[in-house]
């Protein structure tokens, strides 16, 4: 629980993209189901996210909107664009070959 | 929607979008609250601002925002301190302004190519020969300019027959030879003017590789004795006198009253071979020079210009062709004296134009290169103390904007976007200046005897080049203590108390203001010596009365009068120039007094031989000139009307030709000779009178032995232009209208010309040390005002950081006295050492202006006292507001502040 992991460079967006395929979320909501669903083991900092949210925005990946929350506040709620999504599969299929990589060599057997 | 476009539309939604950022952070932290309670939330959050200033990153171009922001910033900072600012600006204009003007004009001087095809292939031909002065050599006589460099005597002039040889060889694809004629009157269409012109072979045109505006050039045929006469008209003149280039071809115009067929015009903008000289038109050498020019092998007269063959260096050429002159110019020495001293044939490079002018400028010309290039220092001095003082009292600010999270690098960049935009604010300033300053420099020189047909054009490069520097000046010394404040420890500096009491040691800002004394001091000591040389020319004793003389000239030679009816067409003139009304009086002679030289000839007792270098300055006039000019006579009579009536040929001389040659005694009726050996046969004058000492010719010179005689009593030298005196009794100027209407009545051919007053006449030939006292005099202001307020700010900076020191001392019982004297101990010891470091250096320096002094020596020690004794008034000045400053300091507020 203690052990906390320090986001690779880059993949917080592919986090916040991948979080927000399942409808729409305000900042504090993709932050707590980042951190749920990866047990704890990452947690996403307030300092990081808020700029990384305004950059896909700028980026056309995702756009925001004014909406009430559960409890009937004013909250900022973002929702993937169809950029967002292509730009999710890319993102994805990247990571997929890159964690494939670091997996063989991680697990190879054979001395170089 | 594209990113940019959208980054840009927020740009306009700026506000909204900064609340909305509030809100959904606020959210968040809400969200956060309740949850886990709010500090804890808190803590989590972490630095709220650097969220939001990171976020606010991804809204727009970071870089342009945060430029406009240090912008708006920087002017704020300039406004809060206009003295500094304006003070910053205004030097940096006058440096980058003078700097430009001054190389503009160099530039146009010296640089520029001239307008013709491939100038990097024309050579100007010179010889330099080790003499100093004809007599003894080869030449005889000449004509044109020759000048001393060390060891002897350089010149463009050669005669006709080395011409020939020259053009026979084979380094050169084309020679060709050009010669000046002084002024000639032109008229066409029934109008006189008085115009130059330049006498061409027939290969100048193709030589220049120009191409005709209109018509055609001149060729070798055109350039034979005898050749029906033809002209090139200048561009500028055919456009003026017959409205159209194209016009101007086969009109009939007389040049000093001979015919002459207009064969073509020259291109536009071409205006000869030296940028001082614009010819008007170019008529063939052999139609328009007597023809015993041709033959003599001693006179030296025709101007040389030559194109290399292609493939040919100016090296090879010079090896090849100096033989050839060499074997010519020693088969026309007759005896040994002559061939100990030839002169050597050298090759210029001619494609900037004949250095005429370039001798004459390039040495004032340094000197006030010299005077901008110190002020530009000054200025970049001050700006360095400038940025320097304000990064270091701005400490504090630093440490606020780091603590509260600005990057270090946002930090250096304001402060060095400041300092830019300091230097691009001075630049832009030194543009206006430097356009004033170039056309001011142009009307400074042009109203002296310098060259009206120069017209520089502001040289971009220079500016540039000014600008670049004051950037640099900028960058570096807004970058060091940018780096310095930046580095500062944030918790001593936001407490403000010195880190370290640094107040007693020699800081940069000392020195910078150490240099700009010493720099300052060369500067005012400069203009000392040269307004006292100015005070010095302009008390010299003329020796004839300079207020409302007009002047003017006439060449009735040109319009075709000739000995004797010319003689009595100008004494008519005269006579009926002292009838209009407010004229006193109305003389005539060969040349002004001063301004335009003087004529040397040896004039001796009858009997006596000529002593070499003991010359007599010969001056012919009409009747009632010593009264016209109030000249004093001490005994007999002056020139008058008597003696133009009969022939007994008679001279006035000089106390000082009296003094040389008859040892002072009384010399009325003693007989003298006027030697023009070998040329002419002496003729002997009768002295009837004899004069004061007064100035002809330069006014620097010793007082000159002179002697005139009436100018129809001269049996050689052909009589031409004459210069009109009168004196009269308001504004000379009033007289013009009628002057000009007398000698339309008499000739309506006859242009009048040089119309000047006297008083102006004697001004201008001071015109470079009116010119150097002005400039000078406005930069050692300018630097020590510079100077000063470095001074100021370095010093109210030092007093402000020890205000807490002084405020101590004050505590403990310091009189008020004793503060003053201790900031006014540091002022002088800079001032001192700034004198001790600049006091040696201008004393090397005045030596290099010593030939542009008159009547003082560079070391002249009431000069250098003066400029000593104002500089320490100036820096004690300076120095004693933040001295006083620092005595009314009140010790309980300067204590209770930290």
């Amino acid at each position: 629980m203690n052990q906390k992991l320090d986001l690779l460079q880059g993949t917080l967006d592919l986090l916040i993209l991948r979080t927000l395929l399942g409808g729409t979320a305000h900042g504090h909501a993709i932050a707590k189901y980042i951190q749920r669903t990866s047990k704890d083991l990452l947690q996403v900092e307030t300092g990081s996210l808020y700029p990384a949210l305004h950059r896909l925005e700028a980026k056309g990946w995702i756009e925001a909107s004014w909406e009430l929350s559960d409890k009937g506040k004013r909250a900022r709620y973002y929702k993937l664009t169809r950029e967002g999504r292509r730009q999710l599969s890319s993102e994805r299929s990247k990571w997929d070959a890159f964690a494939r990589a670091m997996g063989l060599i991680l697990t190879a057997s054979e001395s170089p | 929607m594209n990113e940019n476009l959208r980054k840009l539309r927020w740009l306009f939604v700026r506000r909204r979008r900064e609340e909305e950022l509030e809100e959904e952070l606020a959210f968040h932290l809400e969200e956060e609250a309740e949850q886990r309670g709010y500090d804890a939330a808190r803590r989590d959050l972490g630095n709220l601002g650097l969220i939001k200033e990171d976020t606010r990153q991804m809204w727009g171009w970071t870089w342009v925002e945060q430029l406009m922001q240090d912008w708006r910033y920087s002017l704020r900072t300039m406004l809060k301190n206009p003295v500094f600012t304006a003070m910053a600006v205004l030097s940096l204009a006058l440096g980058i302004g003078a700097n430009t003007a001054i190389f503009s004009f160099m530039d146009a001087l010296m640089l520029r190519w001239l307008p013709v095809g491939d100038p990097e292939r024309l050579v100007t031909l010179n010889w330099h020969a080790s003499i100093t002065r004809m007599r003894g050599s080869v030449l005889y006589s000449g004509s044109g300019s020759m000048w001393k460099d060390g060891d002897g005597t350089t010149s463009g002039a050669f005669p006709y027959p080395s011409f020939d040889v020259l053009r026979k060889t084979d380094v050169f694809s084309k020679v060709f030879g050009y010669f000046w004629m002084r002024s000639a009157n032109f008229y066409a269409r029934g109008q006189a003017e008085a115009t130059t012109g330049e006498l061409v072979t027939g290969g100048y045109f193709q030589g220049l590789e120009l191409v005709p505006a209109a018509g055609r050039f001149l060729v070798d045929n055109d350039d034979l004795p005898g050749a029906p006469p033809v002209v090139v008209l200048g561009f500028n003149l055919a456009e003026r006198r017959f409205g159209d280039a194209a016009n101007a071809v086969g009109e009939s115009v007389l040049i000093d009253n001979r015919p002459y067929t207009v064969a073509g015009v020259a291109p536009r903008g071409f205006s000869g071979l030296e940028p001082a000289q614009s010819p008007d038109f170019y008529i063939p050498l052999h139609v328009g020079q007597d023809a015993r020019s041709f033959d003599s092998e001693h006179y030296y007269w025709l101007l040389i210009s030559a194109r290399l063959r292609d493939g040919m260096t100016m090296a090879d050429a010079q090896a090849r062709v100096a033989p050839v002159f060499h074997r010519w110019v020693e088969s026309t020495a007759v005896n040994d004296q002559e061939r100990a001293h030839l002169p050597e044939l050298v090759l210029t490079g001619g494609g900037r134009g004949l250095d005429t002018l370039r001798r004459e400028y390039s040495k004032p010309m340094v000197v006030v290169l010299a005077m901008v290039g110190l002020i530009l220092a000054i200025a970049c001095a001050n700006i360095a103390n400038l940025l320097l003082a304000r990064a270091t009292a701005r400490r504090r600010e630093m440490a606020v904007r780091l603590s509260i999270g600005a990057g270090r690098w946002r930090v250096i960049r304001q402060l060095l976007t400041e300092s830019v935009m300091l230097a691009a604010i001075g630049g832009a300033a030194g543009i206006l200046v430097a356009i004033w300053g170039a056309r001011s420099l142009t009307l400074l020189l042009s109203s002296g005897a310098g060259p009206s047909t120069l017209k520089p054009d502001l040289n971009w490069h220079v500016l540039a080049g000014a600008i670049a520097l004051s950037l640099v000046t900028g960058l570096l010394f807004g970058l060091t203590p940018a780096l310095q404040a930046t580095r500062v420890e944030v918790m001593p500096a936001l407490k403000e108390v010195p880190a370290n009491d640094r107040s007693r040691r020699v800081t940069l800002s000392h020195v910078l203001v150490v240099g700009q004394i010493a720099l300052s001091l060369l500067l005012v000591l400069g203009a000392g010596l040269f307004v006292r040389t100015l005070s010095k020319l302009e008390s010299v004793q003329l020796g004839f009365h300079r207020e409302n003389v007009l002047l003017f000239k006439l060449d009735a030679a040109q319009a075709g009068h000739k000995a004797p009816e010319i003689f009595s067409f100008y004494r008519n003139l005269q006579t009926r120039f002292g009838l209009i009304p407010g004229v006193q009086s109305a003389s005539v002679a060969q040349t002004p007094l001063v301004g335009e030289g003087s004529w040397f000839t040896p004039v001796v007792p009858a009997g006596k031989q000529p002593v070499p270098d003991q010359v007599t300055r010969l001056l012919t006039v009409g009747p009632d000139y010593l009264k016209t000019m109030k000249i004093p006579l001490i005994a007999g009579r002056e020139i008058d009307d008597r003696d133009f009536a009969r022939s007994a040929a008679v001279a006035v001389v000089n106390e000082k030709y009296v003094k040389v040659n008859f040892d002072g005694r009384m010399s009325l009726g003693q007989r003298i000779v006027i030697n023009r050996q070998p040329r002419a046969p002496d003729i002997e004058f009768e002295i009837v009178g004899v004069t004061r000492d007064f100035r002809y010719g330069g006014l620097k010179e010793d007082l000159p032995a002179i002697a005139f005689v009436p100018f129809n009593q001269i049996p050689f030298g052909r009589i031409g232009e004459m210069t009109y005196s009168l004196r009269t009794a308001g504004n000379p100027l009033t007289a013009v209208t009628a002057i000009r209407q007398v000698v339309r009545q008499a000739d309506a051919r006859v242009p009048v010309t040089h119309i000047k007053t006297q008083a102006t006449m004697v001004e201008q030939t001071m015109a470079q040390e009116i010119l150097f006292a002005r400039l000078c005099s406005g930069f050692a202001v300018l630097a020590l005002v510079i100077a000063c307020v470095g001074l100021y700010g370095t010093m109210s900076y030092t007093v402000a950081r020890r205000a807490r020191e002084i405020g101590i001392r004050m505590a403990l019982g310091s009189p008020r006295g004793r503060v003053v004297w201790l900031v006014m101990r540091q002022v002088a010891m800079m001032g001192a050492v700034g004198l001790a470091i600049g006091l040696p250096v201008a004393w090397a320096t005045s030596r290099l202006v010593k030939s542009f002094l008159y009547g003082i020596e560079a070391d002249d020690p009431s000069s250098i006292a003066t400029a000593i004794v104002t500089m320490a008034i100036a820096v004690l000045v300076a120095g004693y507001g933040p001295a006083r400053r620092a005595s009314r300091i009140d010790p309980v507020i300067a204590l209770r502040s930290e």
